[in-house]
């Protein structure tokens, strides 16, 4: 189901709430909404979950690094209450724990919402979509394509220059400088590589036919219907009824501002 | 469609009248004041040396160049009557197809059908029309289950087909073909010609066939046109005409002429043949004499490497079992074997770039585990396939010595030796060059050389001639065979048979994850079954052999 | 707004399909080698985690993401460059499965256009070291004003948002207009970019110079 949504609805979607929550302070809004996004997940696709897991727990760790940070570091404003435990030469307060995992639980759930969209969506259809319904140029839509379709290319050029490397006698970089000079023994021959098969893509798409200009038919129409604003609407209403919630139950807290 | 029937008829399809092109304006022109013509339903082979612009001349005809380089042109090309700059952008480009050199880079999109779906977009076909017109084209070329696949996942010939099919769906008048097979192996490349001499007819296109590599091409040649180094026409006509009228010329302006005509002359067989059969037909004495070139053993030595029950899994799929062999001191070996087959793997393992999952490996009578990674680097080298990859300094001079300034040699040490091997590689020139800069026979070379600061007991080289125009493969081959003369032991990966059957004692056949044959190549050619399953193809002397003695012509498998 | 969107569309036309396959084929490039940075932040990060540091270990190498438009500006010189080359970038990484999902490409625009009004300040006339290295400092100060809003960095104390912010800066500095620039410099000795602004002043220098 979700991999049928819009692809431009889909990000649009997504997008909206990622943005609201960057207003949201406290633990209940963000946590709600994570579960909420988390459940339609697995509800509207068939994502394993272990797979889900593998790609989501690293992001727990980054979170807790963010969250702890956050904790010792809170400003003024946001640390208020009592002195719950201190580390080191800092004392953590109440006000502080809750900003810490708020923002914690924030950045889960932007990464929940962009992994709905990421696991969900065939990268063709979204530039596809985004060509017909955003209206972006189709000289950027093809052109972005074609160099997409390279990731395995570099990949594994990535790897064979490593082999090289090797067999050069060069090893694993250490220090700034050794790293800087790493740094440009892999990118120029990539990039390098990466000139000329541009040229010779560019060139071959042109010589199919292709103009960049607008008037062109679509193998793949993508619409939008009614399933879409549906999906759109609900993940929208959700946020707000969080929202909603949260300021019935006296937790909303918007940039510091208690509600 | 065609609304001046009879006015197409009679004029040429394309006219190509004093046209001159080049990149900078004070540059020498790349093409130099070019008249030709190419008729309805005709094929035209157009060749030259490599760097006289004969690519660019494709480009030129279907009017993406002048523009996508800025460069600057002389005098007119006409199609079908009008002057090609009078088109409307786009509106060539839909009757001219062509197929590009690197299979790898001639797509926009993942998947075949969405690949050839960007073209029907292109020409604005319906969209209720575009189902038929895939499944033509799929079907012409034979890649009807291919429609789904992705197109980073096929083999360069099953990519080529694709960029062919594409072409077709413009249902081009004119179809160019700008070296499509120079980067693929000798059986996809045999596949692909035949191919094309099915279809031209078919669909009614007159066909520009861009090439240096002139075997196989021939027969299906109505006429012949030779460019030169500076960009100039100077021959023209037909094929049996100018390969045997004009045959020093040919060989002087440093065009590779086709292995039946060279036949042919060498051994005074009458009657002009163009194709392996007329050849025979004309009955060769022995080709046998002419062009095997396989070294005699040198010495029988001792064992420098060796595999034992070696065995790998690459993401719990199996790559290699079991397999076990022996590299001989100074020994010319050939690896073969199908795209997969897990050539190149075998040879990491050798190289120690990989691990196997089982088995053991022994390099100078010590297992791999224990050999000193720097110690090691300085007895066993290793070729890429690309050259590029290889390179980690600034200058040709830098790229040579880094290995000896790893190991600690003194300047005037160095000096020396990469003065010998510059001159060896010629590379004398080059000393303060960008090794990026350099052509691709150069680039080649220095890759090779920078593996040669100590003498290395042995060399690996993973498809050191593939993509490379004759004159480099030639001269790559004999750099290979002097180390080999002086002791090094050399494995190489390769597709291409002639090279096995010229140089190599010792081939290897990797099938199915084992080693399927190892011996002498002439073993192997009386093997049709391993060749045929291994999709290999014959060498032109093998097959001229055995077509003689009444054997199956083409020993090529589909 | 419309307006914009026509003079966005004659850029646009000014562009050779090239140059776009191009900037797409750098996002794919340095997606690519990204990894190597990554790593290399995650050994930072592990030695600052205990004085709640961690975040740092990634604002160290976060000029790295503005890298594809100093080099896109460098090598192609036309207005837009920086911004559409990171545009196409962040896009390219969507693409890829980056778990940032499309705010990336939002990220990418504010970043590029961190990038672009440095050298639209210059009429995208001068391409200097000190014009690319500011480049890069506009990047940084444009992404960050962006993630203290998305990130909520208003809750961490002042002193601390100055110390990232200044890192934020630094990275940009070096790891975008200085490496930038140095690794176009050293594309431009191959010869590869012969067809391209960069590649044609080199050209122009070298024949001035034999003249």
């Amino acid at each position: 189901m979700l991999s049928s949504v819009n692809p431009s609805v889909k990000a649009m979607t997504i997008l909206i709430p990622g943005v609201l929550l960057a207003f949201m302070f406290d633990i209940f809004t963000p946590l709600a909404y994570l579960i909420f996004t988390v459940a339609m997940t697995f509800i509207l696709s068939d994502i394993p979950v272990k797979r889900y897991l593998a790609i989501f727990s690293p992001f727990i760790i980054v979170a807790l690094g963010f969250s702890w940070m956050t904790m010792l570091y809170t400003s003024d404003r946001f640390a208020g209450g009592e002195i719950v435990f201190s580390f080191l030469w800092f004392d953590i307060t109440e006000g502080a724990i809750i900003t810490a995992v708020s923002l914690g639980i924030r950045s889960l759930c932007i990464v929940a919402l962009s992994l709905m969209f990421v696991l969900t969506t065939d990268s063709t259809k979204f530039m596809l979509s985004l060509m017909q319904q955003a209206k972006l140029p189709p000289k950027l839509t093809f052109g972005i394509l074609a160099g997409y379709r390279f990731l395995p290319t570099f990949r594994h050029e990535f790897e064979v220059l490593r082999q090289a490397h090797r067999i050069r006698g060069v090893g694993r970089a250490k220090g700034i400088r050794g790293r800087i000079r790493q740094f440009r023994r892999y990118s120029i021959p990539l990039m390098a590589n990466a000139i000329r098969k541009a040229e010779r893509v560019a060139i071959a798409m042109e010589s199919k036919g292709f103009t960049g200009s607008t008037g062109r038919t679509h193998y793949h129409e993508m619409k939008v219907g009614r399933k879409d604003w549906m999906f759109f609407s609900a993940f929208v209403t959700a946020f707000f009824a969080v929202v909603f919630a949260s300021y019935l139950f006296g937790y909303l807290n918007i940039f510091g501002y208690q509600f | 469609m065609k609304r001046n029937q009879r006015k197409d008829d009679i004029q040429p399809l394309v006219d190509v009248s004093s046209f001159s092109f080049g990149f900078e304006e004070k540059e020498a022109p790349v093409l130099n004041d070019l008249s030709f013509n190419i008729q309805r339903g005709e094929t035209v082979l157009l060749m030259g040396p490599s760097g006289s612009g004969k690519s660019t001349l494709a480009l030129c005809l279907n009017r993406l160049y002048p523009a996508a380089v800025e460069g600057w042109t002389k005098g007119t090309i006409r199609f079908k009557g009008s002057d090609t700059a009078s088109y409307r952008d786009g509106e060539l480009n839909q009757q001219i197809g062509v197929v590009f050199q690197d299979p790898e880079s001639q797509f926009c999109m993942i998947t075949v059908e969405n690949e050839l779906a960007f073209t029907l977009e292109n020409l604005h076909t319906p969209r209720g029309e575009m189902d038929g017109r895939m499944e033509e084209v799929l079907e012409a070329t034979g890649m009807t289950e291919y429609r789904y696949r992705n197109i980073h996942e096929l083999s360069g010939g099953e990519k080529q087909k694709i960029a062919l099919a594409s072409v077709l769906l413009l249902n081009p008048d004119l179809l160019i073909l700008d070296e499509p097979t120079a980067n693929l192996d000798p059986a996809s490349r045999k596949m692909f010609i035949d191919l094309i001499s099915r279809l031209k007819e078919d669909w009614n296109m007159s066909v520009l066939v861009i090439e240096h590599q002139l075997d196989d091409w021939v027969e299906q040649t109505d006429r012949v046109l030779a460019v030169n180094s500076e960009g100039r026409l100077f021959l023209e006509g037909a094929p049996d005409s100018v390969f045997y009228d004009r045959f020093q010329e040919l060989k002087a302006e440093g065009i590779h002429l086709p292995k039946v005509v060279k036949t042919a002359v060498e051994n005074g067989i009458p009657g002009r043949p163009l194709s392996e059969a007329d050849l025979v037909s004309g009955r060769v004495p022995d080709p046998a004499a002419s062009e095997h070139k396989s070294p005699a053993m040198p010495g029988s030595s001792g064992t420098i490497l060796s595999l034992n029950q070696v065995a790998f899994s690459r993401k719990k799929k199996s790559v290699l079992k079991d397999v076990s062999l022996e590299i001989r001191q100074g020994e010319f070996l050939a690896i073969a074997g199908e795209n997969g087959a897990g050539k190149s793997t075998l040879l990491q393992l050798m190289a120690g770039l990989l691990k196997p999952s089982s088995g053991s490996r022994t390099f100078l009578d010590k297992a791999f585990e224990k050999w000193d990674e720097k110690d090691l680097r300085r007895q066993l080298g290793f070729v890429f396939q690309n050259p590029e990859h290889q390179f980690i300094t600034d200058t040709v001079y830098d790229e040579i010595t880094f290995g000896m300034k790893l190991n600690g040699a003194g300047e005037p040490v160095m000096e020396q030796r990469a003065k010998e091997l510059m001159t060896k590689f010629h590379l004398s020139g080059k000393k303060y060059s960008n090794p990026f800069s350099l052509s691709g026979g150069q680039k080649r070379r220095l890759s090779v050389a920078s593996m040669l600061d100590d003498t290395p007991e042995l060399l690996l080289f993973d498809e050191p001639t593939f993509g490379q125009d004759a004159r480099t493969t030639d001269e790559l081959m004999k750099i290979i065979s002097s180390l080999q003369q002086s002791g090094t032991a050399v494995v190489f990966v390769t597709h291409d048979m002639d090279l096995v059957d010229r140089y190599c004692e010792r081939v290897c056949v990797i099938s199915s994850g084992t080693i399927a044959f190892s011996g002498s190549p002439d073993k192997l050619w009386n093997r049709p079954d391993l060749v045929a399953g291994a999709r290999l193809r014959l060498p032109f002397r093998a097959r001229i052999q055995q077509a003689v003695k009444g054997e199956k012509p083409h020993a090529v498998v589909r | 707004m419309s307006n914009r969107l026509t003079e966005f569309k004659e850029m646009l036309n000014s562009w050779k399909l090239k140059e776009i396959v191009l900037m797409s084929l750098l996002g794919v490039v340095f997606a690519v080698i990204y990894l190597m940075f990554y790593f290399f932040g995650m050994g930072l990060t592990n030695v600052l985690t205990p004085f709640g540091l961690a975040p740092f270990g990634y604002e160290i190498i976060f000029g790295i993401w503005f890298i594809v438009s100093i080099v896109a500006a460098y090598i192609i010189r036309k207005p837009g460059a920086a911004l559409v080359s990171e545009t196409i970038a962040a896009t390219v990484q969507v693409l890829l499965g980056s778990p940032a999902g499309p705010r990336l490409i939002i990220s990418g625009i504010i970043q590029g256009l961190g990038a672009e009004v440095a050298f639209a300040a210059t009429r995208w006339k001068n391409y200097t070291l000190s014009v690319l290295v500011l480049a890069g400092v506009s990047a940084a100060v444009f992404s960050f004003v962006w993630g203290w809003f998305i990130s909520g960095f208003a809750a961490l104390s002042p002193g601390l948002v100055v110390a990232m912010f200044i890192v934020r800066c630094l990275s940009g500095a070096l790891l975008a207009g200085l490496l930038g620039k140095y690794v176009s410099d050293q594309l431009a000795n191959t010869g590869v970019l012969r067809g391209y602004a960069l590649g044609k002043e080199r050209q122009n220098k070298r024949e001035k110079k034999s003249a």
